[in-house]
């Protein structure tokens, strides 16, 4: 395909972040403008995202920002250029109702528009260095979106998610900076080229992992998953859709840029990955059945469907030459998650929105007289749970696939297969309980009676037309993907190829045959055992009253962040750290004053605290309680005269 | 004429400012009137000097062969003496509104413009002897500016200043000694001027001699363990504390530190020798205990202040990488923590002025009454941190690829030194901002907020230009490094 330089792609990034000034100033004197301006902002970005399709474009930028920045768009990068556009587009439709109520709003459509650019930029940067640009840009100005509310718990969410993101970009940056060292540019297809050459990896896996860690962070790896339950469920819904949708995908994307093009089929590589993948997997759906809260279970199961995507990026390095299949799950199961957590955190929204609650127990019942939303969350259940017919399911199958195709690899090698059959083992685990999860939020919302009333916040009907036809245009792309997957998803899958350096598969794959349902089958078995035996029996009890409720039986002190992070970065370092400063700081003064103590042996050795709160203890009048007196000014004295006699001596 | 042109940035603000002594304004505007005209009219006359005559060397007075007042603009002088000139004028109008709330403006005007001309003093000398002799007056010009209120914390601030200008001076005043007795001239060449013929023998001792003037004129740039002058100073009415004691006296400091090791001692009798070594592990323990104490110390302009003692040795840093490539990444950071600090002593400053809270737990959720003062911190903030794409970021990496590029063992330390320093910058700017933007009470005490507005546009212009300066140069990094290179390789 014809390369061509295509001003369009720094237009898509810098485009909204001028739109959002200019929406500030608009919404400083008219705010109905504001939102209009918005809608055509977002328009305008999605009309532009549209233009790449079927091309191929670069364009870079030389000089600026030292390094000079560069992007690059092949089909890879459209389908995310145009997932964005659309994504937003809906989110900002849906954004006039949910926030009518909000305070803050002009500030929130300022920073929503800045980090529209900074994505676009992230999806579109064809080396290292925009990418970190524009991923930093998109850190600070999604902060503001997590600390929207400036309630306490937002406060403190926001503020872990700012210090996961900024030690994360730190860390990447110096990886990033390592890299450049090495090989001399952060392009990423010079890169590839570049590791590809060199015999020794060792050092090279170092600097990878530095790399990683701040897009790991991003995208919630364990162990970096710390701000992303809290940071998804304190932020408005729409920015928790976009959080989930795109802004952590940015990290899956830097995974996939890191995986894909550094470490290109590279088994040691992939097998990290794929350990990381299955912990976050694992993780975050146990996490997802804990939780008794609507969005934190979304945003814990968003960390277990990345988890799904690490694990086939993972299967990418492991399969090398034969990574077809997994190539096409992972860029599918990114896709087709977008859209699935779409329509479940909009949900969630016209959920809080009505009752300003978000735990399941006040939520409960909520939905069970409201068919249309009733219909919308069950098609998004069913496509995050993978059954078949929705889209998720042919995304899911893949990775599955890939799994399987590795088993019977190592089986004709005559290696062992133990680990790979546990790895698929919990892979169909994890799918149970995703659907375990989601069922329980849909009983919950849908189906149940609440023994308790729960007062509407909200005037007028629960949904206005607007937010409706965002919700309805959202969950009906999901069964169209999950029933022509071939017309659809391959074609995807297909552009997506190039970039992630895949083959094309084989054979085109039988979704709808019964070796591929099986999985799924086993899955949806799973999650009904769970569903029943667990969720219903173990995390409900009576209350006072006698009504079943559902509890929080998370263990209080299984926390990383409160008894590991916290303390060690907010309490142990900053004590050592202080205590070893304050110790060397007194060096210069406290030598003194023990010679003040000791051999001027002046007057009552009283000795200041160099550095306190109070800074040294003055008072009016009196001048002699300092640590400095003619003591120190004679003792310089006395040492710049021996230091000349020193020279003197010297000189002759 | 080109001697007139070179001389006169340097003694007509001293002329001006001595003039300027006995005289009582009766009207503001009257003192802004001819406070402003001096200190731009001069910021003309140094910036004809530098791009309109350079070049030529002035001897002003001859005491021997050896010995001179002399001076000689180079593109190390041109780099200096831009920046302080521009940076001068800003903070002048800065200070006309700050100063009336610290009151004996008169005086304070006056040494104000009379440090204008010694600092220039400074970067224009041309060799040992005239930049010892600044450098001395330097530290006597801005002490009355440092003891200003005159109550007891800012004369025990003030002594304290003098003590350690005292102690460094003598230190390096050694150092210029031996710079007569074994270089075969005193003036700067780049490279150096000891004379081998003397020399030999006496290496080691002459690296003594180097790291002990090293130690006296890192005294005002605040090296460990004699930074301690710097955060006491910081009782001094902002605009001191932003352009004195954040650019021009302590960029003395490293300035003279350039002109000792590039241009007196050589780098090449320097380079991977252990006062190299010592060089660089001084800036790398200056730079993570200097963020380490500003992470925990409370009082704004304090943790900038130390803040500033770290900024300080990553110059340091990369100047005693001892490369070009080093020298040019130091000079670039010169230039941008310059931009950066001043701002934010100026928010801290206009914090100050507006409501007399000078500590952080004192200042939440002001972001909202004074967005421009904020939102400026944070753009500078976000800087001073290294975060691509704010300024502060290309110079630091800059500075660690020169690190990395000369192959020093040692540069690697400094390298760690760097990432610690930016995440504990991160933490203690963040804590700031964050807290301003975000307070964590819905409801303060009644009169909490009282008088919590932006200052009027005497501070916010400055401030407001400052930020698009640092946005600027973040973007466009490129032609300021190559400035910087030029000006290195003596080219400029």
């Amino acid at each position: 395909m014809e390369v061509f330089q295509n001003s369009m792609l720094p237009i898509l990034a810098f485009f909204p972040m001028l739109g959002a000034v200019v929406g500030y100033g608009i919404g400083r004197s008219n705010k109905k403008a504001r939102d209009i301006w918005a809608w055509i902002l977002a328009a305008l970005t999605f009309a532009g995202s549209l233009t790449l399709i079927g091309k191929e474009s670069v364009y870079s930028l030389p000089g600026f920002c030292g390094l000079g920045i560069s992007f690059a768009a092949d089909g890879f990068g459209v389908v995310l250029a145009v997932l964005t556009g659309a994504i937003w587009l809906l989110t900002t439709l849906f954004s006039k109702e949910y926030m009518a109520d909000e305070r803050n709003r002009n500030r929130y459509y300022f920073f929503v528009f800045l980090t529209l650019g900074a994505t676009m930029g992230i999806f579109l940067s064809a080396d290292l260095f925009t990418t970190l640009i524009f991923f930093e840009i998109m850190s600070f100005t999604s902060f503001v979106l997590v600390i929207h509310e400036e309630s306490e718990i937002s406060i403190r969410s926001a503020q872990t998610y700012l210090a996961v993101a900024v030690i994360g970009g730190l860390v990447t940056l110096m990886g990033l900076f390592m890299m450049y060292h090495m090989a001399g540019t952060l392009d990423m297809n010079e890169l590839s080229v570049f590791i590809q050459a060199q015999p020794d990896r060792k050092p090279l896996y170092v600097v990878g992992i530095l790399i990683l860690f701040g897009f790991g962070a991003k995208a919630g790896l364990f162990p970096l998953h710390i701000w992303l339950p809290g940071a998804y469920t304190v932020a408005p819904a729409p920015s928790s859709a976009l959080l989930s949708c795109l802004l952590t995908k940015t990290g899956v994307f830097g995974v996939i840029v890191v995986s894909c093009k550094l470490f290109l089929h590279d088994a040691v590589w992939g097998s990290m990955i794929l350990i990381l993948g299955l912990i976050t997997m694992v993780m975050g759906a146990v996490l997802a059945v804990f939780s008794v809260n609507l969005k934190r279970t979304l945003a814990c199961s968003s960390m277990s469907q990345i988890g799904f995507m690490i694990i086939a990026i993972g299967m990418q390095g492991l399969l090398g030459d034969h990574n077809a299949l997994a190539a096409a799950g992972t860029f599918l199961h990114f896709i087709n998650h977008s859209l699935l957590k779409l329509v479940l955190f909009l949900c969630a929204g016209v959920v809080f929105m009505n009752l300003r609650e978000l735990d399941l127990n006040k939520v409960r019942g909520f939905g069970k007289d409201k068919p249309l939303l009733k219909i919308i969350f069950l098609t998004g259940l069913f496509g995050i749970a993978g059954v078949p017919l929705f889209n998720g399911y042919i995304s899911k199958t893949l990775i599955h696939e890939s799994i399987v195709e590795y088993i019977a690899v190592l089986a004709a090698a005559g290696q062992s297969t133990a680990f790979m059959r546990f790895a698929e083992g919990l892979f169909l685990f994890s799918g149970g309980l995703t659907l375990a999860y989601m069922t329980k939020l849909f009983v919950a919302v849908f189906l149940e009676e609440n023994p308790y009333t729960v007062a509407r916040k909200k005037t007028g009907p629960y949904m206005s037309g607007l937010t409706a036809a965002v919700l309805v245009i959202g969950a009906v792309v999901l069964p169209v993907l999950g029933l022509l997957p071939h017309a659809t998803q391959d074609v995807l899958a297909e552009m997506g190829r190039g970039f992630m350096n895949a083959h094309a598969p084989e054979h085109a794959v039988h979704y709808f045959a019964w070796v591929n349902l099986k999985g799924a089958v086993i899955s949806i078995v799973v999650g009904a055992v769970v569903y029943f035996l667990f969720i219903r029996k173990a995390l409900m009890a009576k209350d006072a009253n006698g009504n079943m409720v559902y509890v929080d039986r998370w263990p209080e002190w299984f926390n990383i962040e409160d008894k590991i992070y916290r303390p060690v970065l907010l309490v142990c370092l900053p004590y050592i750290g202080g205590f070893a400063a304050r110790l060397a700081g007194s060096l210069t003064d406290g030598f003194i004053a023990i010679l003040r103590m000791v051999i001027f042996n002046d007057d009552n050795g009283r000795v200041v605290p160099p550095e306190d709160k109070y800074f040294s203890a003055y008072t009016d009048g009196e001048t002699d309680k300092t640590v400095y007196r003619e003591g120190f000014a004679r003792s310089l004295l006395m040492i710049g005269i021996g230091l000349a006699i020193a020279m003197v001596y010297i000189l002759n | 004429m080109n001697a007139f042109a070179t001389l006169l940035p340097v003694i007509f603000p001293i002329i001006a400012g001595i003039g300027l002594l006995p005289v009582k304004f009766k009207d503001r505007k009257d003192r802004e009137k001819w406070v402003l005209s001096i200190v731009v009219l001069n910021a003309l006359f140094a910036l004809y000097a530098i791009w309109g005559v350079g070049g030529a060397y002035v001897t002003l007075f001859r005491f021997s062969e050896k010995l001179s007042l002399g001076f000689h603009i180079d593109g190390l002088s041109k780099v200096f003496g831009t920046m302080v000139s521009l940076l001068w004028i800003i903070t002048t109008v800065y200070a006309f509104e700050y100063m009336t709330h610290e009151g004996k403006e008169d005086k304070f005007f006056a040494f104000f413009i009379m440090t204008f001309g010694v600092v220039l003093g400074i970067a224009f000398s041309g060799n040992f002897l005239t930049m010892y002799l600044f450098y001395e007056f330097l530290t006597l010009a801005t002490l009355p500016l440092v003891m200003h209120a005159m109550d007891n914390k800012a004369r025990h601030a003030g002594k304290t200043y003098i003590l350690y200008m005292m102690f460094g001076a003598s230190l390096a005043f050694i150092g210029f000694v031996f710079i007569y007795c074994y270089g075969s001239t005193t003036d700067f060449v780049t490279g150096g001027v000891l004379n081998p013929a003397l020399v030999a023998g006496h290496e080691e001792l002459l690296r003594m001699v180097f790291v002990m003037a090293f130690f006296g004129f890192g005294v005002k740039a605040a090296v460990f363990p004699f930074y301690r002058w710097l955060p006491k100073a910081s009782v001094a009415p902002t605009p001191v504390t932003a352009l004195l004691h954040a650019v021009a006296v302590v960029k003395s400091g490293i300035f003279a530190i350039i002109r000792l090791t590039y241009y007196s001692f050589g780098t090449s009798f320097l380079i991977g020798t252990w006062a190299q070594n010592v060089m660089l592990i001084i800036a790398a323990i200056t730079i993570v205990f200097g963020s380490t104490v500003a992470l925990r110390t409370p009082h704004i302009k304090r943790r900038f202040a130390y803040s500033t003692v770290s900024n300080l040795s990553y110059i340091i840093f990369g100047v005693a990488i001892m490369t070009p490539a080093g020298l040019a990444a130091g000079l670039l950071h010169m230039v941008c923590h310059a931009v950066i600090k001043i701002t934010l002593f100026f928010t801290a400053g206009a914090i100050l002025y507006k409501t007399h809270r000078e500590y952080l737990y004192e200042v939440e959720g002001f972001a909202k009454y004074m967005p421009i003062t904020f939102a400026t911190m944070a753009i500078t903030g976000i800087g001073l941190v290294g975060i691509p794409p704010f300024a502060g970021f290309n110079s630091k990496w800059a500075l660690a690829t020169a690190a990395v590029e000369s192959g020093n063992a040692m540069a690697y330390f400094g390298i760690a030194a760097l990432i610690i320093s930016a995440l504990l910058t991160a933490l203690y700017i963040f804590y700031i901002i964050v807290r301003a933007y975000f307070p964590r009470k819905r409801e303060y005490p009644a009169g909490y907020y009282d008088h919590v507005s932006d200052p009027n546009g005497y501070m916010t212009v400055p401030l407001v230009l400052l930020a698009i300066v640092s946005v600027v140069i973040a973007l466009f990094p490129d032609t300021l490094l190559h400035i910087m290179q030029n000006a290195v390789l003596g080219i400029l």
